[in-house]
This record gives structure tokens, sequence and C-alpha cells, in this order.
């Protein structure tokens, strides 16, 4: 048992490392390189916590084309993204120190007292010392499971990516937007989402 | 029967209508002669009514208007022989007025609502003249009100005209809220609102309540037919087209008033207060207008202030207790003062609209023989020299209240009688000023030439010129010779005249007196005004001159009102608006609202705009509620 | 085996760390991806429960937040292009029309 939870606090340690890493990347494309590697992680932990089918659709869908999707659109916009200044960073503010460190430092205080809030809560919980045992629901199982319990909410999900699908198609569309260049990512877009769905 | 009266107040009607729906597709031709059709044609109803009514009294009901609970007015008429006399004056006066009129406003823009308004006002007239219900009445009356204004400001665009029709209206709305209580009581009286019903019933009527009717309805015949102290608008009226003046005057719209109290006499007849206080309003203001008469330098103001003088022998008449004289001036009056009016335009249109009376002169009687003859038959009727028709019904109006009860009736008479002497004056005053002797003025060339009036205006002049003089036959004194036919005919109408044997000593003698009388104030005239007039001027010599000013502003009743009705009225207005309005209430909702603005303006900065300022409070909030929520389960 | 607290409790920080990234930083880009970081760490959560329980629910939900995920980058993304061809940023703050 030991070696589970070994595994497990190790990807603990690589998706919060690697997801903090990212968030406080300049270049953006670091920046999705690293959150590849923690969706990879918390893929792994979707495997060992028993659910081998959504794993896959991790590495699927979120390392693979959400992450590809924000790629593309990284790339073809103009390079403002490289160089993106942390609020408050501006070369003509006089008083920018000041600023800067409310600009940061609020929202950096505020996510710790949510935290340490939250924290709290699940502290409280008597339970919350549960050991989990290892199981595991195979893709047959659970693809049977969902197409029995929860057939309705499956077709309002793919209605869902449908009404995404339209509203991308007519956003990017020439001359209302960006204009060609919307159009690349869009297929690609339509491919996750048909992928997603299936 | 039915149909004949329908028909009587339908034309005019249907004429209005007509102007106003498609007088504007239509030629002016066809406008002008189915104006002038719909009052003949209505004049021909009142004469067959006439003819076949008999003296009788008739009630026909249309149909009902409205009702209420116990409460029902119906468009009914009452055809009784003061009724048919009354609707016969007021279409003959007015078809010959209308065909004046073709020809006065020949070149005017304005014609088909002119002819739209003088036909609705006609109607109004008529309705007034017929109704016996007496808010039927109350739509006549008001008709009457609106048509004038309508006419009066006829030529709006100049302001001075626009304010004279909004003064008539204002005047006579003072004396249309006394009407309306009148009318109120009378339903919580008499619970009908019939004139039959009212004045067969008005015996139950307590002495103090007939004297507050008789009040009540002096005052609204007060605001009607310009007695004082409501008399302030018909000068200014004055503003209107002349053919609508000659309307206004002579048939439609002031004797309303008159007429009112004789339709209404029983209702205070038992009151001699009420009678006392009729007598002496329409004594002085008799008085008052042939003052104010004497000394106008305008044809058409010296004409309205004759008007208010003779409608003060109108209610004289009515205070007498002697309707039939009443009546009888009032219809003799309708056609020497349309004469008069008609004849004062022929001289206004010839000479290109010039209204001033030293202008003028013996030019006009070279030029004009066919007014000049229809306007000394007017004058001499107005002064009521023997035989015209103003002298029989003047007479018959002196005789009545010299008989009448009380010393105090005698005082009247002195005054009236002086003011027919004051009458004759100012007549022949106008009459020389503007047909002898020559123009105080320096005339251009241009403004010489008269120009003749069209053939149908001064064609119109002639029946009236006739009847000015004889119509006096209608109710020649039996000291003449005459049988009294109106006397006659009237005699069943409620409080016509039972004076019973005239004594023909006073009769005589009544006549001798005005006949002298009259004649003596031509003659005055003539010496003071007549060709080589002494005050053939403008003005009023040397230290005379507060007395010519007092007379010419009529007493300065205008100032009165302009200084202690309307100036106070201003001034609270202006204190209200100014000091309670803008500086009370505004300035108090303003600084209320400047409040929340403050708030507002604190609020506002929390809106920046920005994404990442939003998406903090959402987080805010979640912490906020999850903290909430930490304490609410003690474990915070 | 992981306690279920531990696992709860990383998702919780994973989720902080998604709602920081959202409100620290400027880009457009990095906002939607703090977005996405938050609704993976709902998955985790979701994911131990069901384990914790053994209901198979659980995992059901992972489904539904993956496909609004990929919808909701879809139209984002088509937003933030538009956007930037519209006013040239992708600044978060240069969007600022909203102020009152």
């Amino acid at each position: 048992m030991w070696l589970y939870s070994l595994i497990f606090y190790l990807l603990a340690a690589v998706i919060l490392s690697s997801t903090l890493l990212a968030i406080t990347r300049r270049n953006l494309v670091h920046m999705v390189i690293y959150l590849i590697i923690s969706f990879f992680g918390t893929g792994l932990l979707f495997f060992l916590l028993g659910a081998p089918l959504l794993a896959a659709l991790e590495v699927i869908i979120y390392a693979g084309a959400i992450m590809v999707l924000f790629l593309f659109i990284i790339m073809t916009t103009p390079s403002e993204g490289d160089q993106e200044k942390l609020k408050g960073e501006d070369p003509t503010c006089q008083s920018c120190g000041p600023i800067r460190l409310l600009h940061t430092g609020l929202p950096i205080l505020l996510a710790t007292t949510l935290l340490v809030v939250a924290g709290l809560f699940i502290f409280a919980d008597p339970e919350i010392r549960v050991a989990l045992n290892p199981a595991m629901a195979s893709p047959a199982v659970f693809g049977r499971f969902l197409f029995e319990r929860y057939w309705f909410p499956v077709e309002v999900a793919s209605f869902l990516l449908f009404v995404g699908l339209v509203g991308a198609w007519y956003l990017g569309r020439d001359g209302l937007g960006a204009g060609s260049m919307a159009r690349v990512p869009q297929s690609e877009e339509a491919e996750s989402e048909n992928r997603g769905e299936a | 029967m039915k149909p004949i009266l329908l028909l009587l107040m339908l034309f005019p009607l249907l004429g209005g209508l007509f102007s106003a729906l498609f007088g504007r597709r239509v030629s002016r031709w066809t406008v002008e002669r189915v104006a002038c059709a719909g009052v003949i044609l209505s004049f021909i109803m009142a004469l067959i009514a006439f003819d076949s009514s008999g003296g009788k009294h008739q009630i026909i009901t249309f149909f009902t208007w409205f009702q209420v609970a116990d409460f029902s007015v119906l468009m009914d008429v009452r055809f009784d022989p003061l009724a048919a006399f009354m609707a016969l004056t007021v279409t003959f006066v007015s078809s010959l007025i209308h065909i004046y009129s073709v020809g006065y406003m020949k070149h005017d823009e304005g014609y088909v609502r002119y002819f739209c308004y003088l036909n609705l006002f006609v109607f109004s007239m008529l309705v007034i003249t017929l109704a016996d219900n007496l808010v039927f009445l109350f739509l006549g009356w008001e008709g009457v009100g609106f048509c004038s204004y309508g006419l009066i400001g006829f030529w709006y665009k100049d302001m001075k005209n626009a304010s004279a029709g909004r003064k008539a209206f204002l005047l006579t709305r003072i004396g249309d809220v006394a009407f309306g209580i009148a009318i109120g009581l009378f339903f919580l009286i008499f619970n009908s609102l019939s004139i039959t019903y009212i004045n067969g019933h008005a015996d139950i009527l307590t002495p103090g309540t007939m004297t507050l009717f008789g009040l009540l309805l002096l005052w609204a015949a007060a605001g009607k037919s310009a007695q004082l102290p409501l008399s302030v608008w018909l000068p200014d009226a004055m503003a209107g087209p002349t053919p609508v003046s000659a309307l206004i005057h002579a048939a439609t719209m002031v004797t309303a008033g008159v007429y009112l109290l004789m339709r209404l006499f029983p209702v205070f007849s038992g009151s001699a207060t009420a009678m006392a206080f009729i007598a002496v309003a329409g004594t002085l203001t008799a008085f008052y207008g042939a003052c104010a008469a004497l000394m106008q330098g305008d044809i058409k103001r010296v004409l309205a202030y004759s008007t208010i003088s003779q409608l003060g022998y109108m209610f004289l008449a009515v205070g007498a207790g002697n309707i039939t004289a009443g009546m009888f001036h009032l219809v003799t009056h309708a056609f020497f003062k349309a004469l008069l009016f008609l004849a004062a335009g022929c001289v206004i249109h010839a000479l290109h609209e010039e209204q001033n009376i030293f202008r003028m002169g013996k030019k006009l009687r070279l030029a004009l023989p066919g007014v000049y003859w229809p306007f000394l038959a007017g004058a001499a009727a107005l002064s009521a020299l023997p035989p015209t028709a103003g002298f029989f019904s003047k007479d018959e109006i002196l005789i009545s209240t010299f008989l009448h009860a009380g010393i105090f009736y005698k005082f009247l008479w002195f005054i009236a009688i002086l003011t027919a002497a004051l009458t004759a004056l100012y007549t022949f005053r106008l009459f020389f000023i503007v047909f002898t002797g020559e123009s105080l003025y320096y005339e251009e060339e241009s403004e010489k030439s008269v120009e003749k009036p069209p053939p149908n205006m001064i064609a119109t002049l002639w029946p009236l010129g006739v009847l000015a003089i004889f119509a006096g036959l209608l109710n020649l004194p039996a000291g003449w010779g005459g049988g009294g036919w109106l006397s006659e005919y009237f005699l069943n109408i409620p409080g016509a005249a039972h004076h019973g044997e005239i004594p023909h000593s006073v009769e005589n003698g009544m006549a001798i007196a005005s006949a002298v009388i009259g004649i003596f104030g031509i003659i005055c005239a003539w010496f003071l005004y007549g060709p080589k007039g002494l005050l053939r001027r403008p003005d009023l010599p040397g230290a005379w001159g507060g007395l010519f000013d007092l007379l010419r502003e009529a007493f300065y009743l205008d100032w009165l009102y302009r200084r202690y009705i309307a100036w106070p009225f201003e001034k609270m207005a202006d204190i209200l608006w100014n000091r309670v309005d803008r500086e009370g209430i505004d300035r108090g909702l303003y600084s209320f609202a400047n409040t929340f603005m403050l708030f507002s303006q604190i609020l506002r900065e929390w809106t920046s705009g920005r994404l990442s300022g939003y998406l903090f409070m959402l987080f805010m909030g979640l912490t906020v509620i999850l903290c909430l929520l930490a304490i609410n389960f003690s474990i915070l | 085996m992981a306690v279920y607290g531990q696992v709860i409790l990383l998702g919780m920080m994973l989720f902080v760390i998604g709602g920081a990234c959202v409100l620290i930083r400027r880009n457009l880009i990095m906002i939607l991806i703090g977005v996405e970081i938050m609704l993976n760490a709902a998955g985790i959560v979701f994911i131990a429960a069901s384990l914790r329980w053994g209901a198979l629910d659980g995992q059901a939900f992972v489904i539904f937040i993956m496909a609004v995920a990929a919808a909701e980058v879809a139209v984002g993304l088509a937003l933030i292009v538009y956007c930037q061809g519209r006013s040239g940023s992708i600044n978060a703050d240069t969007y600022n029309t909203l102020k009152g």
C-alpha cells in the first residue's frame, strides 16, 4: 500500500509544482508545456484513483486538444503574450511599486484566505482520514453506467458542444473579427470536440 | 313640427360641418354658398315653424343625450312665442350677415375657418334659443363662447387680436361659473333641468332662493351680455372682422344673457331684491356705456360701447318686470345695431381698413350714398327718434320703469332717460364726424380714394334699414293706433308684462319727453360735433382732458382689472412659480437627487470596467460566503 | 493508499492556484488557463469522491466537466481572437467599456 501512497504524493508534487510554474511563466509557450505536464500528472492520478477511461480522456482532451488549441492561439496572436507585464508594471507609472503590490498582493492574500478556510472545512470532517481502497471501474462498466443513468445529460452535453462549435464558427467568420487567421484553430476545435464527445 | 325644428337647428350645424370637413377640397364659391344656404334655410324653417305654431307652447324631445340614475339630459326644445320670435330674429339677421360676409371676406384666405365658425355660431345660438333642458342650453352657451373666441381672434397672427379673443373667452367663462352653479342648484331643488318644469314650479322657491337664483343668473348673463362689471371684453372684441362684430352684437352672442333671464324669468321674478339688482346693473351699464361711447375715436368702439349701453336697457326692462319690452328692444336693437355695424364695415372697407372716425368726412357721404342713408336710419333708431323702431321699444322700457312701484325705480328711470339723451348725443357725434365735414388729418392722394364696396354688402343694408325704421309696428302702443301685436303674442309667456292699462297721460308724456330729449341730443351733437362743431377733435380742450381720458378709457375699468385682479394674480403666479416651485420644490428635489448622486459617485468607482476587478469581487464574495459558513458551522 | 482528505486538499490547492491565476494575470489567455485549471481541480475532487463512496456518478460528472471545458475553451478562444482582431490587444484591462 505504501507504494500507492508514494505514487500519490509524487503525482501531487508534480501536479502542484508544474501548475505553479505554469501560471507564473511569462512565456506562454513555456506555460503550455508546464501545463501539459500537470495534465499528464492529473491523468495518472485519475488512473490511480480507478478511472482509466477518464485518465485517457484527460490526456486526450486536456493535455491534447485544449492545450494544442491554446498553443495555436498563442502562436497566431501577435507577440503581446510573450512580454505580458504583470499588473502595475507600466514603465511610465510613477507610483507603481505600491500599486503592483496591491494588484498581486491582494489576490494572493485572498487565495491564501480561501485556502485556509477551505482547509479548515476539510480537516473539521472527522471522516477525512478514511483511506481510499483501490478499485477500478472498467471503461465498459463505466460506459454502460453512463448511458443507462445519464443518457440525457450526455445528449445535453453534446448539444452544448454543438452550440460551442457554432459560436466559435460565428465569432471567427471573415469580416467579423480577426479574419482568416481564426479559421485554422477552428477546424482543430471541431475535431477536438468530436473526439471529446466520443 | 318636429322635423321643422330639427332642420332649423341642423342646417347651420351641417353647414359648419361641411366647411370644417370638406371646405379645403371644394371651391371658395361652394363654401360661401353652402354657409349662406345653411343659415337662410334655417331662417325659412324658422318662418314655417313660427307660422305653424300659432303662438302655442310646444315641447319636443329629439332624443336623450345621456342619463345617469334619475339625472337625464334630453335634447329637447321648448318652442314658445319667445323662442319663435328669437329664432326668427337670430336667423334673419344672421342670414344677412352671412351674405354680407361673402363680400367682406372676399380677399381673406381664412374663409373656410371663418364660415365654419360663423355657421356654428348661429347653431349654438339657436340651441340657446330653443333648448328646454338647461344642460342642452349650456351646450349652446359654451358653443357661443367658443365660436366668439375663434372669431374675435380670427386674425390670430396679430398678438393683439389673439389676446382679445382670449379676454372674451375668459370673461364670459367667469359668468359661466355662475350659470353652472345655478344649473346645479336647479337640479338640487327641482330634481329636473327642464325650463318648462322649473318655470312651472317656481312658486315653491323661497324668496331667499329666488334672490340667489336672480343674482346667479344676473352674474351669468352679465358675463355673456357684457354688463358691468364684466363688460370689458366687448370693446376689445372689435378685433375680429366687422361682420363678426355685427353678429356678436346684434344676434348671437350678447343677447344670449338677456334671453336667459327672460327664459327663466319666473325663477326670480318673485324676489324684489333680485329684480332691483338686475335693474340697477342694467341702468348703470347703460349709463356707463353711453358715457364711454361719447369719447371713442374708433368707429367700431363707439358702436361697441353703445351695444353695452343698449343691453343695459334690456336688463332694465327685465328688472322692471317687462319681458315684452326687453324682447322688443332686443329685436329692434338687433336690426339697427346689425345695420350700423354692417354700414361701419362698408365704411372701413371703403377706406382701406381705416377705423379712425377723424379720418372720415363728407367724402364718404358723397361717395357712398347707399351706405349713408341706411346708416342715418340706424342712427335715428339708436337715438330713439320717433317714429323709428328704437323709439317705441325704448319708450316701452322707460314707461315700465316709470310705472314700477317704488321711488327707487323713478330714480333709475331718471338715469335711463338721461342716458337716452347721451345716446342721441354720441350717436350723432359719430354720424356727423363720419359723414359730414372734413377729415382732421392731412391725407395722401392714395388714401383719399374711396373704394366702392361690393353690391351684396350694400344690398344687405337696405332690409335692415327698413326694419330699423318700421319694426316699431310690431308693438305699436295703443295711443299710436297700434294693437300691440307683440304684447298679444307674448301674452302667455310666463312673466310677460301685465301692467293693466297704461295711463294715456303717462304714455303720451313719455313719448313727448323721449322725443324731445332725443332731438335735444341731436341738436347738441350738431353744435358740438357738426362740420363746424366746437368739439370736433379727438380730445377735449384744457382742463377737460382728465374727463376725456376717464371716458375714453371707459372709467379705467380695464386698468382696474389689470391692477387689482390680473396684476395680483400674476404676482401670485410669479411667487408660486419662482419662490415655491423653482426655489422650493424643484430645489428640494434637486438636492434630494444630488444626495443620491453623491452616493452613486462613490459606488461608481467600483464599476471600473476592469475584468480583473470584477473577478476579484467574485472571489472575494466566495471567500466571504465560505467564512460565513465556517462561522455558522463553528469551525473557524 | 492515499487518504481521502489529501486528495481533496490537492484539488483545493489546484483550484486556488487557478483562481490566483485568474486574478493576478492580465492576459486573457492566462485567465482562460486559470479557469481550465480550476475545472480540472474540480474533476480531481469528483473522482476522489467517486472512489470514496464507490459510486460511478462522480466519474460521469467529470465527463460533463470535460465537455463544458472543451466548449468553453472553443468559444473563449474564439472570443479572444475576435477581441484581439477588434482592438489589437489581449490585455484584460483594455476592455473597460463597462466603466460607469
